[in-house]
């Protein structure tokens, strides 16, 4: 099954990481309906020409990402792959704890689109002061990391409840020892 | 896109004039039966050609994908290149569109095999068909 | 060859010349723009011109009559006129916008035949964000830049606007996906209206052309110029693509749609060649193509130091290698190194073969395509005599040559 995963894992980083590139095409645009403003077209969607077709890249139906573009400002969302309740748990956790600290991350929004679990948010200032390759290397890396970081919490979890049972059981069966004698 | 959305709409009624049938998955079937000539490649440029990327009624649009998916779920990853060397370089943004439509409606498996589409289409036409899978405003 | 020079500023927005190339009009992508002066011990600030409240948008130089119009994302326009002193003072321009001032343009020369000077760089436009060309002239009795509107047809924020040589027609594109070709006859200011290809109004703002981006729809509009002649124009759009119409040919559509990102910038080197810029992705470099003899469009090379290297220690063995091994004309696909490091926000023709480009890495690049046509010469000879021996290897490389072109449309 692992095995299975990871062999869509690169193309779908690869296609993720091409359209991102494309999308990151992104110039100072100063705000035609409010003056001297300048805000991101992508949040105020107030000029639908203004604004690129959404895309969405897929994975299996509970891993994706939507990228939406606009002429100065792009929002990468991403929705992580959560199989089961205690993987949910702790992506949520992850999530908020970023968040949380949304301004250390700077292109980081504090809020998630709905139906997503993480969203970033890239204006024309974050691709002039930074290269532009390296963003889309560090949101690549992220969806890399961020699968990976929340399987080792499972199992460091699942191996923590294991000892603990262990631990307990064996109390348990001590008490057991104990009574049969 | 509703079809009452906007002014523009008044002016463009050329949508109701298409014949929605044409797209119906029934059709298909039978035409490719009928021409004998229908292999993968000649379905895929067939559906392309015919797709109603500036129509303005979704069904039809809708339509279209799920025929134009069909198709490409169909094709084997090997016998991808032969058929991408018949397309020009206008089907192949047209077809650039429709994988990233797939990717909305993913099923059991497709979302690898239109990875693998995404890769193919990608060396041959570039960043330009992705730039223009953004740009363009007549969406698959 | 190019030159690279460094003004030691961090970024570089826009950037204008004067006439002899001496000095350098920049704005370090705020609200200043800087003069320098370029000495033998490298350039020097002559003065920051401080009157804009936010971004400059946009920098012109006019040659002849010595003037700097600036434009800026607070809606105004200056006119910076030189003292005696050598110090730039400001006037304000009358724009009458209630958004941003995006672009500015001087009209070119004009007739200079009867009164030099009287008629050269008369007028300038200014686009706007407010849906609005702001065509703007100097009226004596008011000792005031005033303006007039064409505000119909457009439907979004005016990017780009440029002049016909006439000083007569306009062309503007917008991020509505259309480039729209005016008349910009004042008749305040001017006797008869022009005779060119593009029609004639005697109206300011009558609507000679109007061209869609693409039949597919989209693509905002980045860069329109007037061909020297003024018989075509050319505009890269966010589609990729490369379009240059026709008045000559009843106004028909060239479309190249290429495998690259968009291009941000598009000059004309001479009546058939034109070099497109990328301001996105890494590869921060110009690329030139061409027009041939069926009028189609098609690519020559990139310009950059990658190229240059190869072809001064080169190695026509290595070019023919990697042409019959991979089938491609060029070996630095994987090269990141180009120039710039940043994104290349602005680009002037300097002189007949020279352009030149400013980006947010701080550097002004002159680029010289005298060596560059000489290369392409070259290669063409070498070819030549390679197809003696290996007819394969030409076939390879046509096909490679077709591959790289990217595809062409003709329309209407």
């Amino acid at each position: 099954m692992f095995l299975l995963q990871s062999g869509t894992l690169k193309p779908y980083l690869a296609a993720v990481r091409r359209t991102l590139t494309a999308a990151m095409c992104l110039e100072n645009f100063s705000s035609q309906i409010v003056e001297k403003h300048n805000k991101p077209e992508v949040e105020v969607r107030a000029s639908k020409e203004l604004l690129l077709t959404p895309i969405l890249i897929s994975r299996n139906d509970k891993e994706k990402v939507l990228i939406e573009s606009s002429i100065n400002s792009m929002r990468i969302s991403i929705a992580v792959k959560q199989a089961d309740d205690l993987e949910k748990l702790l992506c949520h956790n992850f999530t908020r704890f970023m968040t949380m600290r949304a301004e250390h991350f700077i292109i980081l929004r504090r809020k998630p689109i709905e139906g997503y679990d993480i969203s970033f948010l890239i204006t024309n200032i974050h691709v002039e002061q930074m290269y532009k390759h390296k963003i889309v290397d560090f949101v690549i890396y992220f969806m890399e990391e961020i699968d990976r970081e929340i399987s080792e919490m499972k199992l460091s979890m699942n191996a923590r409840a294991r000892i603990c049972a262990e631990e307990f059981l064996k109390r348990v069966s001590h008490l057991w020892c104990n009574r049969s004698r | 896109m509703s079809r009452n959305d906007g002014k523009k709409d008044s002016s463009a009624s050329t949508f109701r004039k298409i014949d929605v049938d044409q797209y119906s998955d029934n059709n298909f079937r039978e035409e490719d039966a009928d021409g004998g000539i229908g292999g993968p490649t000649e379905a895929l440029i067939s559906v392309l050609r015919s797709a109603p990327l500036g129509c303005k009624n979704q069904q039809v649009k809708d339509n279209a994908r799920n025929l134009t998916l069909k198709v490409l779920l169909s094709i084997k990853s090997t016998q991808i290149d032969d058929c991408l060397g018949q397309l020009d370089r206008d089907l192949l943004d047209v077809l650039m569109k429709y994988i990233y439509r797939g990717f909305e409606i993913p099923t059991e498996g497709s979302s690898s095999h239109l990875l693998t589409w995404h890769e193919k289409v990608y060396n041959i036409s570039g960043v330009g068909s992705i730039v223009r899978a953004f740009a363009d405003s007549k969406r698959a | 060859m190019t030159e690279v020079h460094n003004l030691g500023v961090d970024a570089i927005s826009c950037h204008a010349w004067n006439k002899d190339r001496k000095e350098v009009a920049i704005c370090p992508n705020n609200n200043e723009i800087q003069v320098y002066k370029r000495t033998s011990s490298g350039w020097k600030l002559l003065q920051n011109l401080q009157e804009h409240d936010m971004h400059v948008m946009g920098i012109d130089w006019a040659p002849n009559t010595n003037r700097i119009v600036t434009c800026s994302a607070d809606k105004n326009a200056y006119v910076w006129t030189q003292e005696g002193d050598g110090k730039w003072n400001p006037a304000w321009v009358l724009l009458r916008i209630n958004r941003a001032a995006t672009c500015v343009k001087w009209s070119p020369l004009g007739t200079m035949l009867v009164k030099p000077f009287a008629r050269s760089e008369n007028k300038f436009a200014v686009g706007s964000g407010g849906r609005v060309i702001a065509v703007c002239y100097f009226v004596s009795e008011n000792n005031w830049w005033q303006c007039k509107h064409i505000k119909r047809p457009l439907r979004s924020t005016v990017t780009t606007v440029d002049w016909h040589p006439d000083n007569k027609v306009l062309v503007a594109g917008s991020t509505d996906y259309k480039v729209r070709v005016f008349s910009a006859f004042i008749s305040d200011m001017e006797d008869a209206p022009g005779n060119g290809p593009w029609g004639h109004s005697n109206t300011l703002g009558t609507l000679l052309a109007e061209f869609q981006n693409t039949p597919n729809g989209g693509g905002w509009i980045h860069s329109v110029v007037f061909s020297p002649c003024g018989n075509k124009i050319c505009w890269v759009a966010h589609n990729s693509s490369i379009c240059i119409a026709d008045a000559t040919k009843g106004n028909a559509v060239i479309r190249l749609y290429t495998e690259h990102l968009p291009f941000l910038n598009c000059v004309w080197m001479g009546s058939n060649s034109i070099v497109a810029v990328h301001k996105h992705g890494h590869s921060c470099m110009p690329m030139l193509y061409s027009i041939d003899d069926n009028g189609q469009l098609y690519f020559v090379s990139k310009l950059d130091n990658t190229q240059k290297k190869e072809a001064a220690g080169l190695s026509a063995m290595r070019k023919f290698q990697s042409l019959d091994r991979q089938a491609r004309t060029d070996t630095n696909d994987n090269a990141l190194d180009s120039i710039h490091q940043n994104t290349i926000n602005c680009v002037r023709k300097v002189s007949n073969n020279e352009f030149s480009t400013s980006g947010l890495d701080g550097q002004l690049v002159v680029w010289d395509l005298k060596y560059v046509n000489k290369l392409i010469w070259l290669f063409n000879l070498a070819a030549g005599e390679f197809h003696c021996w290996s007819e394969d290897s030409i076939k390879k490389r046509n096909a490679a040559k077709e591959q790289k072109g990217g595809k062409n449309t003709v329309q209407n």
